[in-house]
């Protein structure tokens, strides 16, 4: 068994006092702790930004990748290794921005990796620039007349994307999040929590106190099952006095690497290279 | 009259088939003992435009393409026109009679060429489809030489008979059989200057150079492949893929080579032998993160096979203008090993080994193909392996790791190679970083450990000796003239060579073949005592020049270089060497 202490290394964690980031660290840690896998056996991938920071902070394996690119070196890890868990984590800007593309389509290959986006509307690392996920009119640095573009939704994206696990959490509720990092770690496909976030430094709209009013759990509303995606679709757009936050979907469809054709007892990466017999190739060049 | 000695055209329109009259033409030749090399020349279009494919054959090694052919083969009017011209005194052209006319072609200037009428899609129409117009052609061209039709027999069974079935093999016999029926009919009493017969020659692969080097990383046990197709490396993805079964390869058709490349990050780091092909652009798009491999120290190989530049520039071409942008690809310095490959052999095992040799330090590596080489197939002989051994430096097994106690990923040792342990091992945790790092893989920005870290990664090259990254000389060490090339040249220089030995002159050829780390001492032993040099490369800026002045101090006065995307041809060569022995 797998304790929180035991996840938990030396280093000073170095986000802004009062960062949204703190509780979905502990979310994790937790989570992981619940599911009892062994720290030897996680690798926790991260793009650039705050967030980019998680895999430092946990006593896995873990990869500190490029702005964006997170969940494309995940996807390396895990088609080389399908037996490690491989939990990815990304800021808005990281996995929506710039690495937009390798999102939608970690959704569609239903690759087996569980992905966190800390989503706080703003760019923190850059100091408080415009993101993707930023409200139409937003000011910041770079969008000092407010922002043009109309934000992503991440979960009607990701529900769009045919991912099979799709939630919504809040830092701000450590248990509930917990709950969704746990069931999104079990669930076997790519799991994907947009995790609201406050950003204490550069966002003052969406802030706790704004999430903590119009916040409402979907696993407690009466009836609802996240079984059928135009529901969930529907939930998706709800926002603004009232925010659903829980699982919205969730299906059962094979994934990327149990549809490999390969033999798969032992992974690639275990696997004995030292007497490749490339012979059997030669007849047609004969 | 020339005993096994030919060269071919066969041109047409892209979608016409031309390839196979080369492929099954080359196969069949292979069959009788001959060495031989096939290329071919095509435009960035599926359907229509001109193709052409070139097949040359000879009793002992050749290594390229020349520029006369004996026989021009054409489906259309167009191939006709544009390739006649190419053929040797008293050579043969063989087109389509049944569907174009020649008459109005002002050949006047050629009253040497032999013609040959044959109606191939009339006679492949007959068997029941135009499609066997070619295979009609390519009989017709046994008839020619003399080149008896069970050879050609075999080379369609090895094309058809795995994948379509030996029904698809007796019809395209068939009309192999129309096409040498009708030559000999028709043109009875005609002579010809070539005539092939079977020699005795130890067996041999005919396969291009992609081929070559895919079969030498998965000889060296490659075990994930992410790429995105982009001409002319998309053969690769295609190959690997057409293996992944066999070999337990994971094949991932990627959405960009962004995603290519950083995944290689990923399965690298999982201990997974791992590639990525592409050319320039895709090459361009991996930049990023072929530093993030060099700062992880995460081995890991990409193929790049280069075409002309800059931008998407002509995509079918070949050109070798990406030298420079491989050494220096992605911001920072940290060490790559590159090598670009002179012909298939080159292409099976240098592959095979800079696995071995980016395991040992640990560092991205790039193996340097260019198109002519990437898409021409040459016979070679059977693959040695019996010397090829697997090395992967300091990883560490699982029994190691289980009495590992503070273990440190980016140690610094002696020789800047750090011990490397992978995920599912025990004691050896520690996070892959694209950010700088201490000894355990901690965000560091501190000034001594920065400059220690470098430092360490900047010695991991000298882990690599000099012979394992030796040039080649071929030829005398005494000689007038030193040619100096690199990459697919290579053959073109050695054909050259052949026809400066029949006149008596002193040349020799030093081929670069590893570029980095670049084998300063030898290069510059060699070119301090050159009489005379001579630089060829296919690029407008002779990049390779630039280069070797940069590590030795000595510069190569003379150059011949081309950039219109066409292998520069031996004759060429030839001419420029005489130029500058002068």
């Amino acid at each position: 068994m797998t304790t929180v202490a035991e996840l938990s290394n030396k280093h000073t964690v170095q986000w802004c006092p009062g960062c949204g980031d703190f509780p979905i660290l502990i979310a994790l840690k937790q989570a992981i702790a619940a599911t009892g896998l062994n720290p030897k056996d996680i690798v926790v991938v991260s793009g650039i930004g705050c967030s980019g920071k998680t895999p430092h902070y946990l006593n896995t394996y873990g990869l500190e990748s490029l702005h964006g690119r997170g969940l494309a070196a995940a996807t390396g890890v895990q088609l080389a290794n399908p037996k490690l868990k491989v939990i990815a984590v990304g800021g808005d800007g990281d996995g929506l921005g710039i690495g937009l593309g390798h999102f939608i389509h970690s959704c569609r290959r239903n690759v087996n990796i569980t992905y966190i986006i800390f989503d706080n509307m703003v760019y923190g690392l850059t100091k408080g620039q415009t993101s993707p996920t930023s409200r139409k009119g937003f000011k910041t640095s770079s969008t000092p007349h407010g922002a043009i573009e109309h934000p992503i939704n991440p979960v009607a994206l990701a529900l769009a994307a045919d991912a099979t696990f799709v939630a919504r959490g809040f830092s701000g509720k450590l248990e509930h999040l917990t709950n969704l990092v746990k069931e999104a770690i079990l669930h076997k496909g790519f799991s994907f929590i947009d995790v609201l976030q406050p950003c204490i430094s550069y966002n003052h709209e969406q802030t706790y106190e704004f999430y903590n009013k119009a916040a409402y759990d979907l696993g407690a509303t009466k009836g609802w099952k996240a079984d059928n995606v135009e529901k969930a679709f529907k939930k998706a757009y709800e926002w603004g006095e009232k925010i659903p936050i829980g699982i919205f979907f969730q299906e059962k469809r094979s994934t990327y690497d149990d549809e490999l054709p390969q033999d798969k007892d032992v992974p690639v990466a275990l696997q004995p290279i030292d007497n490749v017999d490339i012979t059997v190739m030669y007849d047609k060049y004969l | 009259m020339a005993k096994n000695k030919v060269a071919l055209t066969a041109g047409g329109p892209a979608g016409s088939g031309v390839f196979t009259i080369g492929a099954m033409f080359a196969r069949s030749v292979q069959k009788l003992g001959l060495w031989v090399y096939y290329t071919a020349d095509y435009a960035s279009l599926i359907k229509g435009g001109h193709n052409s494919c070139y097949v040359r054959a000879e009793p002992e090694e050749i290594h390229s393409q020349i520029k006369l052919s004996d026989i021009l083969v054409a489906i259309d009017k167009l191939t006709v026109q544009k390739h006649f011209e190419g053929l040797s005194h008293e050579g043969a052209l063989i087109y389509d009679s049944s569907s174009f006319e020649i008459n109005d072609i002002d050949m006047s200037k050629r009253r040497d060429i032999k013609i040959f009428a044959i109606p191939f899609t009339k006679l492949g129409r007959d068997l029941g489809d135009k499609i066997y117009g070619n295979i009609v052609a390519v009989g017709a061209v046994s008839a020619l030489v003399n080149h008896p039709l069970e050879k050609l027999y075999v080379a369609l069974e090895k094309q058809f008979g795995a994948k379509k079935g030996s029904e698809v093999v007796e019809i395209n016999k068939k009309a192999a059989k129309l096409g040498y029926d009708y030559l000999k009919e028709n043109y009875k009493g005609v002579s010809f200057k070539v005539t092939l017969e079977e020699i005795k020659n130890q067996p041999t692969l005919l396969l291009s150079g992609n081929e070559a080097a895919c079969i030498g990383a998965i000889k060296a046990g490659v075990k994930l492949v992410a790429e995105y197709p982009m001409t002319p490396s998309s053969s690769i993805l295609s190959f690997m893929a057409a293996n992944e079964n066999k070999y337990n390869i994971v094949v991932k058709h990627t959405e960009d080579e962004i995603a290519a490349m950083n995944m290689l990050t990923g399965a690298g780091m999982t201990g997974a032998r791992c590639m990525t092909g592409t050319s320039g652009g895709g090459f361009a798009l991996m930049t990023e993160a072929i530093g993030m491999a060099g700062l992880s120290e995460t081995p890991c190989v990409i193929f790049e096979s280069q075409r002309t530049g800059p931008s998407t520039g002509m995509p079918t071409y070949t050109e070798q203008s990406d030298l420079r942008f491989a050494m220096h690809a992605s911001q920072g310095e940290f060490p790559r090993l590159i090598v670009a490959p002179g012909d298939v052999e080159e292409a099976f095992y240098e592959s095979f080994k800079i696995f071995n040799l980016c395991d040992r330090v640990q560092t991205p590596g790039i193996v340097l193909l260019d198109k002519h080489l990437s898409e021409s197939s040459r016979t070679v002989k059977v693959f040695d392996t019996s010397k090829l051994k697997v090395e992967r430096g300091k990883l560490m097994t699982n029994e190691q790791m289980a009495k590992a106690t503070a273990f440190k990923r980016y140690e610094l040792t002696a020789d800047g190679i750090s011990p490397r342990c992978i995920p599912g091992q025990p004691n050896g945790m520690h996070v892959s970083s694209s950010y700088e790092h201490d000894e355990t893989g901690w965000t560091t920005e501190e000034s001594a450990m920065r400059i220690a870290q470098v430092d360490k990664r900047a010695r991991k090259l000298l882990a690599i000796k000099d012979e394992e990254i030796a040039p080649k000389l071929y030829g005398d060490a005494d000689a007038d003239l030193t040619i100096v090339s690199w990459g697919s040249n290579k053959g073109m220089v050695l054909e050259a060579m052949k026809f400066l030995k029949n006149e008596g002159l002193k040349v020799n050829f030093l081929q670069i073949l590893w570029v980095l780390p670049f084998p300063t001492k030898k290069v510059t032993e060699i070119l301090s005592k050159a009489k005379k040099t001579l630089m060829v490369e296919q690029n407008h800026d002779a990049q390779m020049r630039g280069v070797i002045r940069e590590f030795t101090g000595i510069n190569i006065k003379e150059t011949l270089l081309k950039y219109d995307g066409r292998p520069i041809d031996p004759e060429d060569i030839y001419f420029r060497a005489k130029e500058v022995l002068k």
